[in-house]
């Protein structure tokens, strides 16, 4: 065994503590959540992605902005016919080309290390993917499906060059495609495979989730703010805040209203916000004749009465809830994804607030003092959740109803809702699809074949809704589906099988030398940020 | 000897069963997994793949049976969320808990005994009572609170040494390590300082009250009277008779620090197998938490084990009985 000097390792970890500051435009960011891999398809998880999408591109960001697409469009009703930028580079050097979208959907099928990869929904009910020559590609469907470009956002391009192709490659639902070796999740933590077209080239990838990227000078459009980009992970927010005001890190997210207090005074810091495309609702039991947890004097499901939800939606003061326990940093809402969003109709007004009424309402209805609710949420998982949690308990009691309000950690409370043991709860839901994503899952009878209703915890139905949303599942025309969309929505919020609060805005709080411009998807990418 | 070891051994092995039996029931209660890993857009075909592949979709008495059987093979399975071998994650994770663990212990005994005895002497004395006074302080007040406090000074007023993470690692034996860096020794001070100061303290409480109650033993005015010097006194007699109440208590602590220094690593952001426990109980990664705590139970009889041996080591009369 060679002797280890003890001094030569002092001095060279010495000099490698000063690498840091070699690198001029150096950007230091701690995330809230710890990546799990930098395989792109193995997580769902928006940590994860939040990392990968540094390294590698999808053909459409999460954002509607073309890729490694330029254009894209249905020539029938199951071909999508999509042209790919040409003189784009991956970060070994090799072409991008319409094979590498072919053998990324074959992955993506592919059960790499005999485990499903865990974004496989994103290749929707696709069942080939064709190169017409070699900047063009189809995706062929079973039947109509209008958001597989949608779906397809999360199918981030790898090369092929980096898998052993077999003589011809061809797509199946198996992922085989002839292909006779897969690059394994290890492989892309090690560094072997990490290679994609995005902004930044992997470094390093510890499985604690701290990574290290650099720019990629190569890059087809404008390139990466930053020479390089260190992210690390701390979950326990008075910690990362910490971290931040100790120089530890240039740029935190999700720092609590607390720690923006401590912020303000401080020249040397700022923070920055942006609204994002998370709702938070409530959802009731409108369909069952006992919703779990909610009792009335008469046995009944008082839920199922419309003006009983319109009294619950009605006492809630909304403006309050934003501006006293929000600090502001968060929207009214006026229905159940962000009106702001692409494809929202944004003329609708926002969710009234009239405790005299909601009373008024309860008596007609014959409820006066005699409902009972368990209210139940998940705690650590929504800004300031479980303080709403408890305005929320408040404003009801206020009109007359017995709230009980159950804070559960996430597991415990999803497991609770997989087995509808929920009669009313608090959820949030954000995603890039827009409004259509949320109420096509959680409101609307189930349909298997398109896909609707598979978290319909409200056990709602509704004829006209069903039949906006079945128009909508098939329309390849964007504007006829928004509309589609747009009077199922306005059904959702005229029947209220949920309540919609308020959209909430990300922060991210950072050194005032820097500027950050935030992003709607509640994820942290190095561009947001700015040298001023 | 050897009966002895083996009655260990047998009691070890109870301990572990019945261990695991209740965390893997405890977790089956705390949530579902495949809830925790799909996505709202999942369809319920997406869902009954990925039970099948995790091996959910059997009978709970079945799951458990398997994962026993793995166990005793020696295969601890592999996580749900990380796709990984459980024992190389806890492998990996172990180095860095060990470092602060180890640093904290070698904080704690050597500046707590000699405080300790310090205060056992000349109690009474002003040193005594200021000692007495900060390790009542030390004691009482909550870890987690020394955290932040330890932060907000060294961190973020003073900005000496870094508040969060492990720094740049090293590589000896294979194994990353931290404290071969001075990076990584930077980032070390504040966790191991968080978890050495409730050592400290206790530490100097043992090491008094043992004083003490030897001060005035026959054996020691005997010593005395025979005109041994101070420094021999308290080295031959003093420190070998209070050693052996500081080396069973020792002994937990370090088992303790190992398996549970939880807070602190969660507080620092430091990449410990503590953070990998709170970790997989959120997420209901289940094959990591219940083969951490088999892992851990075992370590406990272990030290426990040790701390026998150096009883005997310690005390004649241990070790000569029949």
């Amino acid at each position: 065994m060679k002797h280890i000097n003890f001094k030569t390792v002092c001095f060279v970890g010495f000099l490698a503590s000063m690498m840091g500051s070699v690198y001029a435009d150096t950007l230091r960011m701690a995330y809230s959540v710890a990546p799990k891999t930098i395989d792109p398809y193995k997580s769902s998880a928006s940590a994860t992605a939040s990392l990968n999408e540094h390294v590698y591109e999808a053909l459409v960001s999460r954002t509607n902005e073309k890729l490694l697409a330029t254009s894209y469009g249905w020539t029938d009703d199951t071909t999508l016919v999509v042209n790919l930028r040409k003189g784009v580079k991956f970060h070994n050097g090799a072409d991008f080309t319409a094979e590498d979208v072919i053998y990324s959907s074959c992955r993506m099928m592919y059960r790499v290390d005999g485990k499903k990869n865990m974004l496989t929904s994103a290749m929707g009910p696709v069942t080939d993917v064709v190169a017409i020559d070699d900047h063009t590609v189809a995706f062929k469907t079973v039947g109509l499906y209008p958001i597989l470009i949608q779906k397809l956002k999360s199918l981030s391009i790898l090369d092929s060059g980096d898998a052993d192709l077999g003589a011809t490659l061809k797509f199946d639902n198996t992922g085989d495609c002839g292909i006779t070796r897969y690059p394994t999740k290890a492989e892309f933590e090690s560094g072997k495979y990490a290679n994609g077209t995005g902004k930044y080239k992997y470094e390093s990838f510890a499985n604690t989730g701290d990574a290290a990227l650099v720019r990629n000078d190569n890059y087809w459009g404008e390139p990466g703010n930053w020479d390089r980009v260190e992210m690390t992970s701390v979950e326990n927010s008075g910690a990362r805040m910490a971290g931040l005001l100790a120089g530890d890190y240039d740029l935190i997210e999700n720092p609590t209203g607390e720690d923006l207090l401590a912020l303000e005074g401080n020249p040397a810091y700022s923070y920055s916000t942006m609204p994002s495309w998370r709702t938070i609702f409530l959802i009731l039991d409108v369909g069952s004749d006992v919703a779990p947890g909610v009792t009335a004097a008469d046995g009944s499901n008082p839920l199922k009465d419309i003006r009983v939800r319109q009294a619950l939606s009605l006492s809630i003061d909304r403006d309050a809830i934003v501006d006293k326990l929000m600090g502001g940093n968060a929207t009214v809402a006026s229905q159940f994804a962000p009106s702001y969003q692409d494809g929202a109709d944004s003329s609708m007004p926002n969710m009234a607030y009239d405790a005299d009424k909601a009373r008024q309402l309860l008596a007609e209805a014959g409820y006066s003092d005699s409902i009972s609710i368990d209210l139940r949420m998940p705690t650590g998982k929504y800004q300031n959740g479980k303080r709403v949690g408890q305005a929320i308990a408040q404003y009801w009691s206020r009109i007359g109803i017995q709230v009980n309000l159950v804070a559960e950690p996430w597991s415990v409370f999803r497991k609770g809702r997989s087995a509808r043991e929920l009669g009313v709860f608090m959820y949030g839901w954000g995603h890039p699809q827009g409004p259509s994503q949320m109420i096509s899952y959680a409101f609307g009878t189930r349909d298997k074949a398109l896909n609707l209703g598979g978290s319909n915890y409200s056990n709602y139905t509704d004829p006209d809704y069903d039949a906006a949303m079945r128009a909508w599942a098939v329309e390849t025309d964007e504007a006829k589906a928004f509309e589609y969309n747009q009077e199922a929505m306005r059904i959702a919020v005229r029947d209220l099988p949920g309540i919609p609060l308020y959209y909430q805005h990300s922060i991210w709080a950072h050194k005032s030398d820097i500027s950050v411009s935030g992003r709607p998807d509640e994820r942290t990418f190095a561009d947001m940020a700015t040298k001023n | 000897m050897i009966s002895y070891i083996t009655k260990r051994l047998w009691q070890s092995g109870l301990l572990a069963f019945i261990m695991s039996l209740i965390v893997f029931l405890g977790m089956y209660v705390v949530g579902d997994p495949v809830e925790m890993l799909s996505e709202e857009d999942w369809t319920e075909q997406d869902k009954i793949e990925l039970a099948i592949e995790l091996g959910l979709d059997k009978p709970l008495h079945e799951q458990y049976l398997n994962f026993a059987g793995d166990i005793i093979q020696g295969d601890f399975g592999v996580s749900f969320v990380h796709n990984r071998p459980v024992l190389d994650l806890i492998v990996e994770r172990l180095p860095a808990t060990l470092e602060i663990a180890v640093l904290a212990m070698v904080i704690g005994l050597s500046i707590g005994i000699p405080l300790g005895i310090y205060s056992g002497i000349k109690n009474n004395s002003r040193g005594s009572r200021i000692i007495s006074f900060f390790s009542t302080i030390g004691y009482s007040t909550p870890n987690f609170w020394q955290a932040i406090l330890l932060i907000m000074v060294f961190a973020v007023f003073l900005k000496w040494l870094p508040a969060s993470g492990r720094g740049l690692t090293n590589s000896m034996f294979g194994i990353e390590w931290a404290w071969l860096s001075l990076d990584g020794l930077k980032h070390m001070t504040l966790p191991a300082i968080n978890l050495a100061i409730y050592k400290i303290c206790m530490q100097q409480r043992l090491a008094k009250s043992g004083t003490q109650e030897i001060l005035y033993q026959e054996y020691m005015t005997f010593a005395r009277a025979k005109g041994i010097t101070r420094n021999r006194i308290i080295r031959r007699h003093l420190l070998r008779n209070i050693l052996i109440p500081i080396v069973t208590i020792t002994g937990l602590e370090v088992g303790g620090l190992i398996a549970f220094s939880t807070v602190t690593e969660t507080i620092f952001s430091w990449p410990g197998i503590g953070k990998l426990l709170l970790d997989s109980i959120h997420m209901v990664d289940r094959p990591v938490v219940v083969a951490y705590l088999i892992l851990i139970t075992l370590m406990f009889v272990f030290i426990n084990f040790i701390v026998d041996v150096m009883y005997a080591f310690l005390d004649p009369r241990i070790r000569h009985q029949k």
